[in-house]
This record gives structure tokens, C-alpha cells and sequence, in this order.
């Protein structure tokens, strides 16, 4: 039990006072020379039952009352949840706020989301008991410090408002960190409100050490997480993907691959069978369609919608009823006719070139133009950045402050794809985005066979139908290691890295590729079809950043300054003008920006589909050492996190004394015998 | 020889002047060697007419009723009652209860009371010729001045009542057992006491005294302080009679010992109604010669109207 006033607890020994009281009375006794002992003894003897065990209860009706009393002064706090027991408000509470898709799950019966719930909370527990304390905000999309006045005003703050956004806890917890050392907040809370989902927290990133590091060397720092895991079993989920405009003879049709999938928690039984009715909208125009869906998830590849031939760009949704988390009821997109499918070999070993440049100019989309150019590394200027969607680097990797490093920077900024080859010479620089190149091992003669690939993503993936690619049937020669900070997409049996995806915090994707195609150095030539896979792969990645229809996650800084030139087609909430400045970006939705003839799609990242839970041991290890408490909410839960209970001690305090004065009362008297009494004569 | 010296102011000329008037009867007929104010279960010659009876051969012709042998033509002897002095017996009780009183208010102790009340009675019986004697029943203080008449042994009477104290265990019980038992013939036994004895104790002392025929009664003097039980905080309780002292809380037994209290006063009023016991429950507060005064009026013989 937490109070709001500690320091009047320090009155509790009063409640000893009766006792004290009482054991004075029995000292005080007066003495009195008495002749009818034999009546006293009688008494004594009769009165030693109830009326000790009543006299006990009084005085315990009497402790009770002035502990009830010294209590309700303290004004205690219903729950524990507030760091106020050693001496009142913190200086400053943070509020780490999750307001990802995942967390605007509702209960249906209050229409209360996770997010909504826990701001609620948060706000209530601050105003009842932190008036004077310093309130900040932190929430996932923009991660950085927001000064509130009014904690009551959390709710109420565009800031909190729902987004289609990702969440990335350490982030905000680096955030607040920052936040803590530099302006010296005093006692602080944080309050993380989440709900656990693993792809949010990442528990398995290096950062949780540092920051449990940084966060144990401060003191007075609470930790409070305020925990919705619970997944609700009637949420169904739609995402589409691969969406494209087909011409057939004379007509034309949209084809996309729809996803729908039931949110179970992990454990759970398969649901039943049920019918969902699905709701295409093109352009504004719905239709709408009926699909079974059978045990947890439901994969319609290649589904084709029939469109006017007069239609070639526009944008659409696929929608499913309503249910427990409106986020992930629909799917936008947009299509546009297909962008460039230009690739270019910074290369001079024609043994390399050749089966990159015959996979990557294959035509295996009709409606997709397929270029690829080769220049060696000593024309590299020459190289036409806006127009190349795939780079394949076999070459020094060049400076980052060099001018063609400085470029291919801003190439992968843009959304486009780069594949370092490994070149012969020593690296010589530092790398590119953390990544460099390491010795090469093995020779030409002994086989070094895969010992694990990534299937679940990325350029090594399980085919649609979940086949996996043949990446076991590969055999490398020569690698050259990889050094540096990166995700492993292919190993060798020695462990040795072949394929590396360097993180770079843009759109755009760096890989590290460990050996070359020529037959001195792998079978990825002859063994074709998982190179022409890989290629193709990493060359879509990269022209989606050159498409006029772009299918985004919902990011706060998607449109940048260039917001008000875009213009809003549809969003998934209903909100005037103001509200969608605010938010676009962050809510699903599509878009226009004329000027550029641009269509984006914003959804939600698939990731917030992801149901899987960080449990209480992983919490445990993550916060080992540091000073907090879980608490696990329920979404829509109406009880305050600390509500004032001062009354309930009243009550008890009258109810004490009520019934200490019912003891006391006193017992029905003896008819008093009035001396002299004189019988009848006899 | 009387102690000189021994003070009498327990014995109030105003009060004995005032209950002078009021003759001591004896409720049952008395044995008494000289003649006196007392009825006597012997025929006498007093003046008052007792009942006829045939007469029978040896009787005295003097006292044959001749009117009623002209009447009816046969011989009755007209017997008349016998008037006998009276013995008196006071009982004080001795014991270190009696020493009770002071300390209440009433700023007298009841042996102090009991030492007037039997004072009193002492001279009005001698005084009417009867003879008086005191038996003092404690186990410290126990003493007998077996009854006699006599203002000599007036004296020796109310120097015994003047010296005596209260101390230690009650000895009433075995004392009445002890004067029923010396008693040879009908006295008037009073008893002056508060009567802390078991009541089956009292019972089988009550009745040897009522079956040795003698006129019983008692003066019970209890206070009514020690009735009410009117304590307000923890006490400690000294025993007169030397028993361990007992700390208590009166709020916490002070119903029980009313309950103990008027248990034990009813069981003594059916005790002495069964023994046919003239009963006096005496309060400390009540002069001492109204209480003599009630006990003399509730003694003299109804008159015929």
C-alpha cells in the first residue's frame, strides 16, 4: 500500500496508547481494605471468560480505531503501483507511451483501446498524486522528450493519439536515458506502457546491455511497466502484398496476394472455420467478396480484381469487418505502371559479370523492363543513380567521405539496393554503414557447404508457397569474411558469413555478399536459380524506391517537410484537416503527391501482426538490476491505478469505535439490594 | 472487678433513654430463674389468665375455679402464666471483617457498631432484670461471659464489649455452635455479625440454636457499599481476615459480584425465615438506635383489641 502523506504514519506507535493507557490504569490501582472477599472471589471466578475476552476485544477496537485513524490521514493509495511510500511524488515521471497498431486493441464492451487505457491510468494516477510532479512524454514515433502541463491532458494530446506506426522500446528507453542524465530529473518513474509484443522490445539486440548498464549506474530511477500482453482470439488481420496492374488481350485486372490471419495466442487451440466477407475498394469504388477461413491464416496469392483498361494508376484497400483492433482491419495500396528494372555491375571480371548481368536482364515480368549495364569501377561516375535500382559493387568499397561514397550514400538513401562483391585487394577503407571485408579462406579445390540461411525473409526466403530455395545444394570455394555489425542471411559450416545485410537505418538495403559467381569461387552460377532468386529479389527491393506507387510503413517522418504537398485519398480513420496534418504518415492510409505523379501507400508495419510476447522471465532478464515493477493491465480495465482509500479507514474507524462503544456499554445491573432489608416477621 | 478504665461511649445515655420505654421481649417463652417480665413455659401465679384444666387429684384446692364449679358442676383448675426473667446471649462477631466501615464514609467501623448495638441491649436487659452475657466469636479475639443478671455483671459485660477487637477468620459458625451447645436453657440468642460465613454454615448453626429452643436474632450488618460494588478503576482488595489480596478491574466483575451478592442475601432470608430467626439486615449508615428501636417495637406483644 502506497501514501500519500508518509510521514504521518510515524503516528502509528499511537496506537499503542490504549494499551499503555490501560496497563497505567492497572498500576494506578488505589487499595481498599475489603471484607466480602468471598463475593469478590466468586465474581473473579465467574468473570474470567467473556468478560476478559471483551475487554480485550475494546481495547483492540481501540487500536484499531487510531491505526485506522493515523492511516486514513497518510491518505493511502488503493494499489502499490506508485513510487510514493519513501517520501511522496518523484520529481519526474517519464511516460514511455507504445502506441503501435498492436496497442489500439480494444474491449469491445468499454471501446477503451490498450493505449487509450494505460494513457488514462497513467494520467489519473499522476493527477491524484503528482500535482507538482514534472511530466514527460515519449512516444514511439517520434521518440523524443514532450514537456506536459496537464498530465490529465496525456489522453487528450495528438502525441497519444493512435498511429499505424512500430514501436522500438530500447529506443525509447535510450530516449529517456538521455533525457534522465542530461537535464537531472531527480527521483524519476518511468512508466513504460507496452504490450510486450517481441518485435517491439527486440530483447535479443545488444542495446538492452548498455541500457541496463547506463540505467544501474542511476539512482532513483523506478521502472513501472504497465503491461497489456493479452491477445484478443476474435482479431482478424489483412495485409496484402505484390500488388500489379495486368493487361490481358483487352482487359485489365489489379493482382495482389491477400493475407488474412487470426490472431491466437501462442498455445491456443485452432479456431473454428469461419466465413469473413472482404471489402475491395479501387479508387473509391467497393466491391466486396466472401472467403472461408480455416484453421489460423489464410493466403490468397495471385487474386485478381477485373479494372477498367482506362484505369493505370489509382490506389485501393481490402478491408474486413470490424473487430477487437480496428489497426489492422485493412490494407492500402496503390499501382502505377511498373518502374525500371535497371541494375548496374560496377565490375571488370567478366567471370563475374556475365551470370550476374544474364540473371538480372531476364524478362520474367512481361509487363517489367529489364536493364542491365556493366561499367567497370573506373566509371563509375558515369554510373545513373536516379535510374538504377539495384548496384552490384564489385569493387573497393569506397570511402564514405569520398565523393562516389558520398553518392552511394544518397543512393541508399533513396530506397535502392547495393551488393558488395569481394575484390582481391586488401579493403583499404573503412567499410560502408559498419560492414567491411575480412581475409578470404578456403581455396578452389575443397567445397565449403551452406550450413544455415535465413528462410522466413529477406533475399534467401522460402518461396511463396513456403518451399525453400535450393541454398543447401550450394558449394563455395573461396569467401571472403565479413567484419563488422550485420544480419547474417547465409552461413557457411565454418560459420563464416556468405551473405550479410548491414543495417542502415534508411530504406534502402546494403548486402554484403562474400563470394563471387565465377566457378572458382562458388556454384552460384552454375547453381542458378538461387543467385537468379537472390538477384531478382534484391533488384524489386530496390525499384520499389523508384516506383511511382510505393506501398510504406507509417512513419512520422514519411512525407517530411514535403507533407502539405501530399495529398490524402483515403484513411482508414475518419478526421478533419487538422488532425490528418498531424498525423499523416503515421495512420494507414493513401496518398498523392500531383506534383511528382506519386502514389504511397502507408500501412501499418507488418510486424504489428506479429503476436508473439516477451514473457516475464525475459522481462526479468532485461530489467536485471534495475528497480521495477510489472504490472500486467487488462485493456479496457476500469480501475484506477491508484484511487484514495482514505474513506474505507473512516469507515473502519467508525465502525471500530461503534463497536468498541457497544462493548462498553454496560451490561444489564443487578437489581441493587438496598440495606437494611428486613423480612417478614416470623 | 471492671476495668475502670475502659471506655463505655459506645453506651449513649440519650439513645438509652430514648428506648428505655421500650421493654425486651422475648418471643418464646423463657426459663428464667427469678421472676420477671417474660412469659415462661411454666404455669405460674402472675396475674394473667393462661387456660383451665380438669382438675386431678393433688392439686391445690386454692386454686380450684369455684364459679366455674357452680356453673357447670365440675372441677377445673384455673391456671394463670408464669413470669421468668429473660437470658440474653450476644454474639458479636469478631472476626477481622467487622473492622469494615470506617473507610466508607460512615466513619464507624461495624465492631464498632455492633460494640453499640450490643451495649444497648446489654444495659436495657439488664436493666429490666434480665440477665445478659457475651460471647465474642473470632479465632484471634474469642471470649464467653456466660449471662447473668446483675449491674456488676453489666459491667463485666460492657468492658468485654469495650475491649474487644476485630482480627483474623471468623470463628461465627463454630462460636453459635459452641453457645447452643453452653446455652443450657431458653435464652435470647443475638446475633451481631456480617454474617461471611457460608449460608450452610449459618443454616446448621441457626437451627441448633432454634433446636435447643432458643429466641434467635440477628443483626446482619452489611454495608451498602458492599452491596453496590460502586468501584470505577482497578482495585486492590486487602481481606480483613487475612486472606491474599486481590487485584481487580470492578468494571469488569463488578455484575458478577452484585449477582454473588444478591444470590447470597436471598439464600440468607431463606435461611432465617426457615429458622424463624427475628432478622435485621442492618446498613452502617442507619443510627444504630432506630435499628435497636425497630428490633424492640417488632418484639413487643400484640395487644387484643
Amino acid at each position: 500500500m502506497s501514501f500519500l502523506a508518509p510521514l504521518l504514519l510515524w503516528g502509528l506507535p499511537l496506537a499503542a496508547l490504549p494499551v499503555i493507557i490501560h496497563l497505567i490504569n492497572q498500576h494506578r490501582h488505589r487499595t481498599v481494605k475489603w471484607a466480602a472477599m468471598m463475593f469478590l472471589l466468586d465474581a473473579k471466578r465467574m468473570t474470567k471468560g467473556m468478560a476478559r475476552l471483551r475487554q480485550i476485544l475494546i481495547l483492540a477496537m481501540r487500536v484499531l480505531a487510531i491505526l485506522a485513524l493515523v492511516f486514513a490521514l497518510g491518505r493511502p493509495l488503493a494499489s502499490g503501483w506508485v513510487a510514493l511510500t519513501a517520501g511522496g511524488a518523484p520529481d519526474t515521471v517519464l511516460v514511455l507511451l507504445d502506441r503501435s497498431a498492436s496497442m489500439e486493441q480494444q474491449n469491445l464492451l468499454t471501446g477503451e483501446s490498450k493505449r487509450s487505457t494505460a494513457l488514462e491510468k497513467i494520467a489519473d494516477l499522476i493527477d491524484k498524486v503528482g500535482r507538482r510532479t514534472r511530466v514527460v512524454l515519449i512516444e514511439n514515433t517520434e521518440n523524443r522528450p514532450i514537456d506536459i502541463e496537464e498530465a490529465a491532458n496525456l489522453v487528450d494530446l495528438p502525441a497519444t493519439w493512435p498511429t499505424d506506426t512500430t514501436s522500438d522500446v530500447p529506443a525509447m528507453l535510450e530516449t529517456a536515458l538521455d533525457y534522465i542524465t542530461t537535464n537531472e530529473t531527480g527521483r524519476t518513474d518511468v512508466w513504460l506502457a507496452s504490450d510486450l509484443r517481441g518485435k517491439d522490445w527486440d530483447p535479443g539486440s545488444g542495446r538492452w546491455d548498455s541500457i541496463r548498464a547506463a540505467f544501474s549506474s542511476l539512482e532513483g530511477v523506478r521502472f513501472y511497466l504497465l503491461n497489456y500482453p493479452d491477445i484478443a482470439s476474435d482479431n482478424i488481420s489483412v495485409t496484402i502484398d505484390n500488388v500489379s496492374r495486368r493487361k490481358i488481350g483487352d482487359q485489365a485486372q489489379l493482382q495482389m496476394d491477400i493475407y488474412l490471419r487470426r490472431h491466437v495466442p501462442v498455445g491456443a487451440e485452432d479456431p473454428p472455420d469461419v466465413e469473413i466477407p472482404i471489402e475491395f475498394v479501387i479508387n473509391g469504388v467497393r466491391t466486396a467478396d466472401k472467403v472461408k477461413l480455416e484453421g489460423v491464416d489464410l493466403a490468397m496469392q495471385g487474386h485478381t480484381i477485373p479494372i477498367s483498361t482506362t484505369v493505370e494508376r489509382g490506389w485501393g484497400k481490402v478491408a474486413v469487418p470490424a473487430d477487437s483492433n480496428p489497426r489492422d482491419n485493412a490494407f492500402y495500396f496503390v499501382f502505377d505502371e511498373a518502374p525500371s528494372q535497371k541494375s548496374v555491375i560496377i565490375s571488370d571480371d567478366s567471370q563475374v559479370i556475365e551470370p550476374i548481368r544474364a540473371a538480372l536482364s531476364s524478362q520474367i515480368d512481361p509487363g517489367k523492363n529489364y536493364v542491365a549495364e556493366v561499367l567497370p569501377p573506373t566509371r563509375i561516375a558515369e554510373i545513373p543513380w536516379e535510374e538504377t535500382a539495384l548496384l552490384i559493387w564489385h569493387a573497393p568499397i569506397p570511402e564514405p567521405i569520398s565523393p562516389d561514397g558520398g553518392l552511394l550514400r544518397q543512393f541508399i538513401e533513396d530506397g535502392k539496393t547495393v551488393i558488395f562483391l569481394p575484390t582481391e585487394d586488401n579493403p583499404g577503407t573503412d567499410g560502408f554503414y559498419g560492414g567491411n571485408w575480412g581475409e578470404w579462406v578456403g581455396n578452389e579445390t575443397d567445397p565449403i557447404p551452406v550450413g544455415w540461411w535465413r528462410t522466413e525473409s529477406d533475399l534467401l526466403a522460402n518461396t511463396q508457397n513456403g518451399d525453400p530455395l535450393s541454398v543447401g545444394e550450394l558449394n563455395f570455394f573461396r569467401i571472403r569474411k565479413f567484419e563488422g555489425e550485420g544480419q547474417p542471411l547465409m552461413k557457411s559450416e565454418t560459420d563464416d558469413s556468405i551473405l550479410t545485410r548491414v543495417p542502415t537505418d534508411t530504406r534502402g538495403a546494403v548486402y554484403f555478399l562474400g563470394t563471387l559467381p565465377s566457378v572458382s569461387h562458388s556454384s552460384l552460377a552454375r547453381e542458378g536459380v538461387v543467385f537468379f532468386v537472390m538477384l531478382h529479389r534484391a533488384l524489386d527491393e530496390g525499384s520499389a524506391a523508384l516506383a511511382n506507387a510505393q506501398q510504406r510503413d507509417a512513419d512520422p517522418f514519411l512525407f517530411g517537410d514535403d507533407g502539405p504537398n501530399w495529398k490524402t485519398l483515403d484513411v482508414q480513420e475518419t478526421a478533419d484537416e487538422n488532425e490528418m496534418s498531424i498525423t499523416k504518415g503515421m495512420l494507414a492510409g493513401a496518398f498523392e503527391n500531383q506534383a511528382r505523379e506519386q502514389l504511397v501507400a502507408v500501412n501499418r508495419a507488418l510486424d504489428e501482426d506479429a503476436v508473439a510476447s516477451i514473457d516475464e522471465g525475459e522481462i526479468e532478464n532485461l530489467f536485471a538490476g534495475l528497480d521495477y515493477r510489472v504490472i500486467k493491465d487488462e485493456v479496457g480495465d476500469g480501475n484506477s491505478l491508484a484511487s484514495e482509500i482514505w474513506r474505507a479507514f473512516l469507515i473502519t474507524m467508525a465502525l471500530a469505535l461503534m463497536l468498541e462503544a457497544v462493548l462498553c456499554f454496560p451490561q444489564k445491573t443487578e437489581k441493587k439490594v438496598t440495606a437494611p432489608a428486613v423480612p417478614e416477621p416470623s | 472487678m471492671a476495668d475502670t478504665n475502659v471506655k463505655r461511649d459506645f453506651v449513649d445515655p440519650k439513645v438509652l433513654g430514648r428506648l428505655m420505654g421500650l421493654p425486651l421481649h422475648a418471643r418464646h417463652p423463657m426459663l428464667g430463674a427469678v421472676s420477671g417480665r417474660h412469659r415462661s413455659p411454666i404455669r405460674g401465679s402472675s396475674l394473667e389468665f393462661a387456660e383451665y384444666r380438669k382438675y386431678v387429684p393433688g392439686d391445690d384446692l386454692r386454686r380450684l375455679d369455684w364459679r366455674a364449679w357452680g356453673r357447670s358442676d365440675r372441677y377445673y383448675i384455673k391456671e394463670f402464666e408464669a413470669d421468668t426473667n429473660l437470658r440474653m446471649c450476644l454474639i458479636v462477631d469478631t472476626s477481622g471483617s467487622m473492622n469494615f466501615g470506617e473507610e466508607t464514609g460512615n466513619h464507624i467501623s461495624k465492631l464498632e457498631y455492633a460494640r453499640r448495638l450490643a451495649g444497648t441491649l446489654a444495659y436495657l436487659a439488664a436493666n429490666q432484670g434480665d440477665a445478659c452475657g457475651v460471647y465474642c466469636a473470632g479465632t484471634e479475639f474469642h471470649s464467653e461471659i456466660p449471662p447473668k443478671r446483675g449491674a456488676i455483671h453489666l459491667g463485666v459485660v460492657l468492658d468485654k464489649l469495650a475491649e474487644m477487637e476485630a482480627d483474623g477468620e471468623t470463628g461465627l459458625a463454630d462460636s453459635i455452635h459452641e453457645a447452643a451447645e453452653k446455652i443450657s436453657q431458653r435464652a435470647l440468642v443475638i446475633i451481631i455479625s456480617d454474617l461471611f460465613v457460608p449460608p450452610q454454615d449459618l443454616k446448621s448453626g441457626f437451627q441448633h440454636l432454634r433446636f435447643r429452643k432458643h429466641d434467635v436474632a440477628v443483626f446482619h450488618l452489611i454495608d451498602q457499599n458492599e452491596i453496590d460494588f460502586e468501584f470505577d478503576r482497578p482495585t486492590r482488595f486487602i481481606d480483613l481476615e487475612g486472606g491474599a489480596p486481590l487485584l481487580a478491574d470492578p468494571t469488569l466483575i463488578a455484575n458478577q459480584y452484585r449477582k454473588a451478592v444478591k444470590g447470597y442475601l436471598e439464600e440468607v432470608d431463606t435461611l432465617v425465615r426457615d429458622a424463624e430467626i427475628d432478622y435485621h439486615r442492618v446498613g452502617l449508615a442507619e443510627p444504630y438506635d432506630n435499628v435497636l428501636a425497630r428490633f424492640l417495637l417488632g418484639r413487643t406483644p400484640k395487644t387484643k383489641k
